[in-house]
């Protein structure tokens, strides 16, 4: 009797260690599927603090600069981006005030999409089943995925850390600094860690903790309006980016919000393994619903299936188009009152326009466009996608010829690009200027359908001629034009080097005037792009993964 | 024999991607009305050839007509004609099963919703379902009731089967044979030889990326020997010594032998002599037609062993 239950206990203890075997086998495999990916997010994120401290040691040079910049640099509009200007009379303060909150929801990005690449979407393609049929431990695999992703964040928050030591800012405020970065991370590991447990699939997942980080950012969007002066609302602690924020790196440096932010990462965490024994392998806690047993009429459509594929981001994307256009507009305003049309950081921000709104609208035209052109790009990332998984080849093997079934996808992308624009600037006007102003800039936003153009055409090419390669390379292409186009300036790029750029070449309006040879030529570029990888789509080998 | 009688007509067909060879002079032959078995070990080039077939991939050169037509140049045309079923079905996870059908269907010019409903039946499928949750066995029935479901003049299947349990081969087994009954054409990629038997007319067998074996079934079996195991009265060595006997192996009074279809009778007769008490004889199947071009062996040295076999009929029918 006794050495039975001697035995028992045995099982029973080593049972919990057991369901950790093989955690740092699994970190291992991650880290080598995902090490290149970690250190470009880290490194990007961390360089910003140079670069923009940099900007602003040129801005303000002066500590009367700075004091003078702290007597209006709280706005509604900047406590509604970037949180209340609580120590806008030093270059830290100003630091945190330029780049903490990008620095901070990039993060909570980069932990999302780590934590769902590495946990739902493996579920979702059959890895993790292999890998868990293996000898490893229960937990192992999630505890491993949470550890990696976790590590970018402490990883990051030291980089900073150690780059606002390296800047001669003070010692407590610079490790604040780091540690609210990092703290905002590591809690949105967890919040994404729960998304994966009860979302079934790796987008379902990936929308529901990114629509989370939404929500959390404009409940401390409206703490900060709320506050009076720079002292914090009681708001904003109902979002861990607000807890993170009342860290207040360089003002009163405190320490303790960060306990809150881990508390949260490792429940957070905890709660998504428990969820997790208690569901299958590759199911979700929320219910799988059915649908209609036929096709309706719009599926029977080549381009009626691809309007109902795009759906969901469609909306998604004109819905964000309305909210930018909206909360561009009447931030616009506020933002001239802030800056001084003499400042080198305006000049370089907003050029040397007719006067300081049109010069911020401008900028916010150029949001638009660039949001448009994300919009473009992803769509036709779809088709391709469409032809990788092999739904294509089902396609195919239908009456359906090639030239349609991607000009299907090229409409969907390029039309709704277009209304994107149009929605988005008409917005921006109609909350900057009144009803009077919309159809005009409308039209200044629509003056960069161009260049949304070319980023299909450049998608298009590849499309024919390195399919395997071509969203990366429409990516990176992208990316390369939006740092050109909004940092060019702060990046000391000479305006040659940025008016040879899809979103630099078209004329910033309403700042500058209008000429259309940029437009006609970035239109010519991106049709004879497009004629040539449909001409080679046409003629070569499909291409499945 | 004209175009007009055959559905398929594949002659010296290449293909190759980048470095490797995937066809290197393929013939296939489908005539039509008929079933015809296709097969291969894996990566032989059975679903590239399909995939010409289907305008999906390019063939570098060859003569390739289905119906009468050119996959690549007219594959709009011949797919209102075709029905596919692939052996890896990719659907889309968000759309239920019966959306997928109708999309497929569509594409093919509209869909036949009582034959539809009763093939949903016999396979057993709930439409209503997101694709996602279904298993893989799930996602080839809604290939293969959006193809039987069409009125298609030929279907190219690649390994329609695979997922599926023996009680929905049966089902598939059925279809088939209703398809045939109507007179349309079928091409069947399989690995199951059983499935095969049952069904074909006639059969091609490749090996990296080149026919092999092709014929009807009947025949082909005719030019293969026989296996037969007799239990004689007293030790069976002595069969050593029988004209028309290969690969023999004893086991006391027991001998198991094969011998080809010209030498039969001697063979009996010489048999008769040894006062044989039991005498079992199997058929050449399927399976060891297939496993004498393959038995891992690559291209090279299976010519060697097919000129073994030629020596052993020294005089038969090959």
């Amino acid at each position: 009797m006794s050495s039975e239950t001697a035995l028992g206990t045995v099982r029973g203890s080593s049972a919990s260690t057991d369901s950790l075997t093989g955690v740092g086998m699994v970190m291992r495999f991650i880290l080598r599927r995902n090490w290149l990916r970690l250190l470009i997010w880290a490194a990007v994120l961390a360089v910003m603090i140079p670069i923009v401290y940099g900007s602003q040691q040129e801005a303000f040079p002066t500590q009367a600069a700075r004091d003078a910049y702290a007597q209006v640099a709280n706005t509604p509009a900047v406590a509604a981006m970037t949180g209340l200007p609580y120590a806008a009379g030093s270059l830290g303060g100003i630091l945190v005030i330029k780049i903490w909150m990008t620095l901070a929801v990039a993060l909570g990005f980069a932990s999302i999409f780590l934590v769902t690449r590495n946990g739902r979407a493996d579920e979702e393609t059959g890895r993790t089943e292999l890998l868990r049929s293996a000898a490893l431990g229960r937990y192992a695999y999630s505890v491993a995925n949470y550890l990696v992703a976790g590590s970018l964040s402490v990883i990051t928050g030291l980089l900073v850390s150690l780059l606002c030591l390296t800047l001669k800012l003070p010692t407590g405020g610079s490790w604040i600094m780091g540690a609210s970065i990092a703290g905002t991370g590591l809690a949105f590991v967890a919040i994404s860690a729960i998304c994966g447990q009860l979302a079934t699939t790796s987008r379902g997942a990936n929308s529901l903790a990114v629509a989370l980080l939404a929500l959390f950012y404009f409940i401390r969007a409206g703490a900060d309006l709320q506050a009076i002066g720079t002292d914090p609302s009681a708001l904003s602690w109902f979002s861990p980016i607000g807890w993170a924020q009342n860290m207040r790196s360089f003002g009163q440096d405190n320490w303790w919000p960060l306990l809150a932010l881990l508390g949260l990462a490792v429940f957070g965490c905890a709660l998504a393994l428990r969820l997790e024994t208690r569901r299958d392998l590759g199911a979700g806690i929320l219910p799988e619903r059915g649908g209609p047993a036929t096709a309706s009429a719009l599926l029977a459509n080549p381009l009626g299936l691809v309007l109902r594929l795009q759906r969901g981001s469609l909306l998604g994307w004109l819905l964000g188009s309305l909210v930018a256009g909206l909360f561009f507009g009447s931030v616009a305003r506020a933002m001239t009152a802030v800056l001084d049309p003499e400042n080198p950081f305006a000049k370089s921000f907003v050029g040397t326009g007719h006067n300081l709104l049109d010069g911020v609208m401008g900028i916010f035209v150029l949001f638009n466009g660039l949001l448009a052109g994300a919009f473009a790009v992803q769509a036709l990332a779809a088709a391709r996608s469409e032809e990788e998984s092999g739904r294509l080849e089902s396609q195919l093997a239908g009456s359906l010829s090639r030239v349609s079934w991607l000009f299907s996808h090229v409409l969907v992308a390029g039309l709704g690009s277009a209304v994107m624009l149009l929605l988005s600037g008409y917005l921006t006007g109609v909350s900057s200027q009144g009803a009077a102003t919309g159809g005009a800039m409308a039209a200044d936003s629509l003056a960069y359908w161009p260049a949304v153009l070319l980023m299909l055409g450049v998608m298009l090419f590849g499309q024919g001629y390195f399919p395997r390669h071509s969203t990366g390379i429409a990516w990176a292409v992208y990316g390369f034009s939006v740092m050109t186009a909004m940092f060019g300036g702060l990046l000391s790029l000479s305006t040659d080097v940025i008016k040879a750029t899809p979103f630099g070449a078209i004329p910033r309006l309403p700042a500058e005037d209008f000429a259309p040879l940029p437009l006609i030529v970035l239109s010519l570029i991106a049709l004879v792009l497009a004629a040539l990888g449909f001409r080679r789509f046409r003629a070569r080998d499909l291409m499945p993964e | 024999m004209s175009t007009n009688t055959q559905a398929i007509s594949v002659n010296d067909l290449h293909k190759h991607f980048g470095r490797s060879m995937a066809l290197a002079g393929l013939n296939l032959q489908v005539e039509a009305g008929q079933v015809a078995g296709f097969l291969g070990p894996n990566g032989s080039g059975k679903s590239t050839t399909i995939r010409i077939l289907l305008g999906l991939l390019r063939a570098d050169s060859g003569n390739v007509k289905m119906l009468g037509g050119d996959p690549w140049n007219d594959a709009v045309a011949l797919h209102r004609r075709i029905a596919y079923v692939p052996g890896e079905v990719a659907l889309w996870p968000n759309l239920t099963g019966g959306q997928a059908i109708g999309i497929l269907s569509s594409l093919r010019g509209g869909v036949d919703t009582a034959k539809r409903d009763s093939l949903l039946e016999r396979f057993n499928l709930d439409p209503t379902k997101k694709a996602r949750s279904y298993s893989k066995g799930n996602r080839q029935k809604v290939a293969l009731v959006a193809a039987l479901a069409s009125d298609a003049e030929l279907l190219l299947l690649d390994e329609p089967t695979s997922g599926l349990d023996p009680l929905m081969e049966q089902v598939f087994t059925a279809c088939i044979r209703e398809a045939k009954e109507q007179g349309r054409s079928v091409l069947l990629s399989s690995h199951i030889f059983a499935e095969v038997e049952k069904l074909c007319d006639t059969v091609t067998i490749i090996r990296e990326g080149v026919t092999v074996e092709a014929g009807r079934l009947d025949d082909l079996r005719h030019l293969h020997r026989t296996t037969i195991t007799v239990l004689l009265a007293s030790n069976a060595s002595a069969l050593g010594t029988v004209p028309g006997i290969n690969d023999l192996v004893l086991d006391g009074p027991k001998a198991t032998f094969t011998v080809g279809a010209e030498d039969l009778g001697e063979v009996l007769e010489a048999l008769s002599r040894y006062s044989p008490r039991s005498l079992v004889s199997a058929p050449p199947s399927l399976e060891d037609l297939f496993l004498r071009h393959y038995g891992g062996l690559p291209l090279e040295s299976a010519a060697t062993t097919s000129g073994r076999h030629a020596h052993a009929h020294a005089g038969g029918a090959r």
